[in-house]
């Protein structure tokens, strides 16, 4: 035995190297170089001469990235997709092949992850396009990267990606925020949509949710809301760009100029023609807004959007919680309406507003934003299926003056309610009324309760 | 004379190795290796006998110090710079990956060792007297190398990171009094954050990393002046008793030290101070057994040197240490699990918080410290010590079984999952 320890020692030292070795081939040639190499052989085909050629192809094999303290990320990927910017790549297979229509979002400062996806910091193919366990960002599907434009660009219109507003219009219409938050604001039925486009990125999960919620999601209590196709892209790219993610201010979406057009929607869909004339057309509650334009500054008329009492203390013009580009897009359409704009207004209007109809109005526009009509219908039809409620589906509110008090009906927004059980053998029903009054203020539920009370419908008699 | 012969000879100044002397001088000329005896009971070395646990757990330590220091060379202890890092080692820095999977490893390795090497010094009865303390100091490193492991284990500042030490901070803070404040102290606020991860950093560099080192150093010295590594037990049989001469005190008062009687030798007055024989072949029989430390001893330790670190760098060949997602306060997995060896903790902690968190912990701990001198039987022999073996072999059993339930059987909300099942939505 004695006699043989050196030996063993010997041999042990040599599985030791040989595992050494076998750490090298393992981390072997990367295959960003194999890609470098193949580039510099396509660049070369267009050099003149055979010097120029064995420059091309001999150039240094190095990382490339681009480093985005703006947006949190380190981007590699122009270590293999060599030809983005470089327009004679236009025809070169990938990943070398040029990106078209690229500026103004440049590699060197957008990166690419932030629109495409993927991991940023690999090297690798498959860990680069994001497709490995635990990377939360695969590369999105083509058809849908343009929804990555709405991480950046949070309001008003994206040129040229018109389903993340109509999104964004069906989120805020449809009564989402009743079950999900959102940014803070919001039920608690859902989860939580504020990281949505951030933490569980699958367009195709999404869009097929969409369409009908139990077929991708088994006894999800969300209701089908029958929406067509395109609604549930839409929704589906509003979904993709929900993320805090903190951009820097570089990117943010403020340095966007807003147009006059996303400001006449927002006019008409805030409907402030109730209140409001323009060239004198249009009702006579409010100032006219023509007018005020030319009076103030748009700073000023910002101020005055943002909260309407903090220049005039007990104006009945409620605050509309309007986002920086919506309020800079309903100023650029003040400044630029004629009185042709509030007659063509009012005439898509299906009947004139009287002053009364005014807080209505409000309340009215606080039902749809604060997602009561989601389970409750734009029309307060209710009818969306509650397994083991009482009646088995959200009640109607048209009658709710039957059974309640206007006292109590505030009282239920204030504090919610759960809805008895038809059979306590079996599961809670899913959808129930969640307290609102630490979201709503006393004055939003009021105004609500005010527009409940105006539709409602008595019981017909015996 | 040859000048480069003359080199040689000042460097390593001693005689040639195929002299005894030379042997001798290899050993106490060397400051490295004198630690070791120039002699060595050749039975000692059996592999059988002691499995070099303490040398394989030893040598990981040398293992991680070596890849841990590299490490630092790219890594940033804040966030989310820490898990950017992590990125970069695997897909930048050249054997970024095999670095960091040494390392995990020999760390999981090194948690293990220790641990086998306490059960094999307790099955031997190697903590009697006179090592009862260094099986303290044993116990001692125990813990620091746990201390090290967890407090590496939020580095990589991933999910998997964030939550083990949130479970495993929380566990502590079930503590009554102290709890709390200790875990306040220990993450620089209320919950795992960026002061939490440069106080775990600063530990697992520099203060655990210093600690584990001067025990360490305690427990070798102490260990030398015992008497070497242990006998084995089968030679306990055949060692006759010693006639034993006390030495070191007058007749009445207690004696310092009782050693063996030999015909044939002085005792000098540093023996006589030490309470102990400086050169310890006496016997025939036990000259028989003694063999130089070089070759035997160091080439058996060298080959446990290089199988650890081929085993731990074919481990690293084949299995990558885990990285999830970047560490996200908001996104709470279920079950989030404490680093695999506090999961038997985290089982006690599910059926009881002060009883399972606190009080079972802290119970084994000081019983563990205690053992040696619980245990007053003077007899190694496993025949003489039933007992003890089977007290002991039960809260071996119940530790590794309780971690096998807790890393195994546990699924969300911590209910009982046989990992055989699959459920489904569960990530």
């Amino acid at each position: 035995m004695e006699r043989r320890l050196p030996q063993f020692f010997f041999a042990l030292s040599m599985i030791v190297l040989a595992l050494m070795l076998g750490a090298i081939w393992q981390a072997g040639s990367p295959t960003w170089k194999t890609y470098q190499q193949e580039f510099h052989r396509l660049e070369a085909v267009g050099e003149p001469n055979a010097a120029a050629k064995s420059d091309v192809v001999n150039a240094a094999l190095v990382i490339r990235q681009d480093l985005l303290p703006g947006l949190q990320r380190v981007d590699r990927c122009t270590t293999c997709h060599l030809g983005a910017e470089d327009p004679t790549m236009k025809n070169a297979p990938q990943p070398f092949a040029f990106h078209a229509n690229l500026a103004p979002h440049i590699p060197a400062r957008f990166g690419c992850t932030v629109c495409h996806g993927g991991q940023g910091l690999a090297t690798d193919k498959q860990n680069a396009h994001g497709k490995v366990p635990f990377w939360q960002e695969p590369l999105l599907p083509r058809e849908y990267i343009r929804a990555s434009c709405g991480r950046c660009h949070k309001e008003g219109e994206v040129p040229g990606v018109p389903e993340l507003a109509d999104g964004r219009r069906l989120f805020e219409t449809q009564g989402c925020r009743g079950c999900h938050k959102l940014n803070g604001v919001g039920g608690t039925i859902g989860p939580d949509l504020t990281e949505e486009g951030a933490i569980r990125r699958f367009p195709e999960w999404l869009e097929r949710h969409f369409l009908d919620p139990n077929a991708v999601s088994r006894n999800s209590p969300m209701p089908n809301f029958h929406f067509t196709k395109e609604q549930a892209r839409a929704l589906t790219f509003y979904m993709l760009s929900l993320t805090s993610e903190q951009m820097g201010t570089y990117y943010s979406s403020v340095r966007l100029i807003p147009s006059a057009s996303y400001g006449r929607e927002l006019f008409v869909e805030k409907n402030c023609i109730a209140c409001h004339s323009i060239g004198g057309v249009g009702a006579k509650n409010g100032p006219d807004l023509g007018q005020a334009a030319k009076q103030h500054s748009p700073g000023w008329l910002d101020e005055q959007l943002v909260n309407p009492q903090l220049i005039y203390p007990g104006s009945t013009m409620p605050a509309y919680d309007l986002e920086t580009n919506a309020r800079k897009a309903i100023i650029a359409f003040m400044a630029s309406a004629t009185a042709e704009d509030a007659q063509s207004i009012l005439a898509q209007r299906t009947k004139p507003l009287t002053p009364e109809d005014a807080a209505i109005e409000a309340g009215k526009q606080s039902f749809a934003r604060f997602g009561c009509v989601g389970c409750h219908g734009l029309q307060l039809q209710g009818g969306v299926p509650n397994p083991n409620s009482q009646g088995g589906e959200v009640p109607s509110l048209l009658h709710a003056s039957d059974d309640y008090t206007k006292e109590e009906v505030i009282k239920i927004i204030q504090n919610g309610k759960v809805p008895p059980v038809e059979n306590t053998a079996k599961p809670a029903a899913p959808l129930y009324m969640p307290p609102w009054k630490s979201v709503l203020t006393d004055e939003d539920i009021h105004r609500i309760a005010d527009y409940l009370w105006s539709l409602q419908k008595k019981k017909d008699a015996w | 004379m040859n000048p480069f012969r003359e080199a040689w000879q000042s460097i390593v100044r001693r005689d040639p190795l195929s002299t005894d002397k030379g042997k001798s001088e290899l050993v106490f000329l060397n400051v490295w290796l004198h630690i070791h005896p120039a002699k060595v009971k050749k039975e000692n070395l059996k592999v059988k006998h002691t499995f070099y646990l303490g040398f394989i757990t030893f040598f990981l330590f040398l293992i991680l110090v070596t890849t841990g220091v590299a490490l630092m060379v790219y890594y940033r202890p804040q966030s989310p710079q820490a898990y950017q890092d992590m990125k970069d080692l695997q897909f930048v820095v050249y054997l970024g990956t095999f670095l960091r999977n040494m390392h995990r490893w020999a760390a999981h390795g090194m948690v293990i060792c220790v641990f086998l090497h306490m059960c094999r010094v307790f099955y031997t009865g190697s903590y009697k007297r006179p090592r009862q303390f260094n099986w303290v100091i044993g116990v001692v490193l125990f813990l620091l190398t746990l201390g090290l492991s967890f407090t590496g284990y939020l580095l990589p500042w991933d999910q998997l990171a964030f939550w083990a030490i949130t479970v495993g901070t929380n566990i502590g803070s079930y503590a009554p009094l102290m709890g709390a404040r200790i875990r306040e102290l220990l993450l620089g606020g209320h919950t795992v954050g960026e002061s939490a991860l440069l106080r775990f950093y600063v530990l697992h560099v520099a203060v655990l990393p210093a600690l584990i080192t001067l025990f360490t150093m305690v427990h070798f010295w102490r260990m030398r002046k015992d008497g070497g590594l242990s006998r084995p037990v089968w030679k306990l049989d055949q060692d006759e008793p010693a006639q034993l001469v006390t030495i070191g005190a007058p007749a009445t008062i207690a004696p310092l030290a009782a050693v063996p009687a030999s015909q044939d030798k002085t005792y000098g007055l540093m023996e006589v101070v030490t309470g102990r024989p400086i050169f310890e072949t006496v016997s025939m029989e036990e000259e028989e057994d003694a063999v130089f430390s070089y070759p035997y001893a160091f080439f058996r330790e060298g080959i446990a040197l290089l199988v650890t670190v081929a085993t731990v760098m074919a481990v690293s060949l084949f299995w990558k240490a885990p990285l999830e997602e970047l560490a996200n306060p908001a996104k709470t997995p279920n079950p989030a699990k404490a680093p695999w060896y506090f999961l038997g903790l985290q089982e006690l902690v599910s059926h009881s918080a002060l009883l399972g968190g606190v009080i079972v912990p802290t119970l084994a701990v000081l019983a563990l410290i205690a053992i040696p001198y619980i245990d007053s039987n003077p007899s190694r022999r496993p025949a003489d010590r039933k007992w003890a073996i089977r007290a002991f072999t039960l809260f071996v059993v119940v530790n590794v079984v309780l971690i096998i339930v807790g890393t195994f059987f546990r699924g969300p909300g911590w209910a009982f999952v046989p990992p055989w099942v699959h459920i489904a939505g569960a990530e």
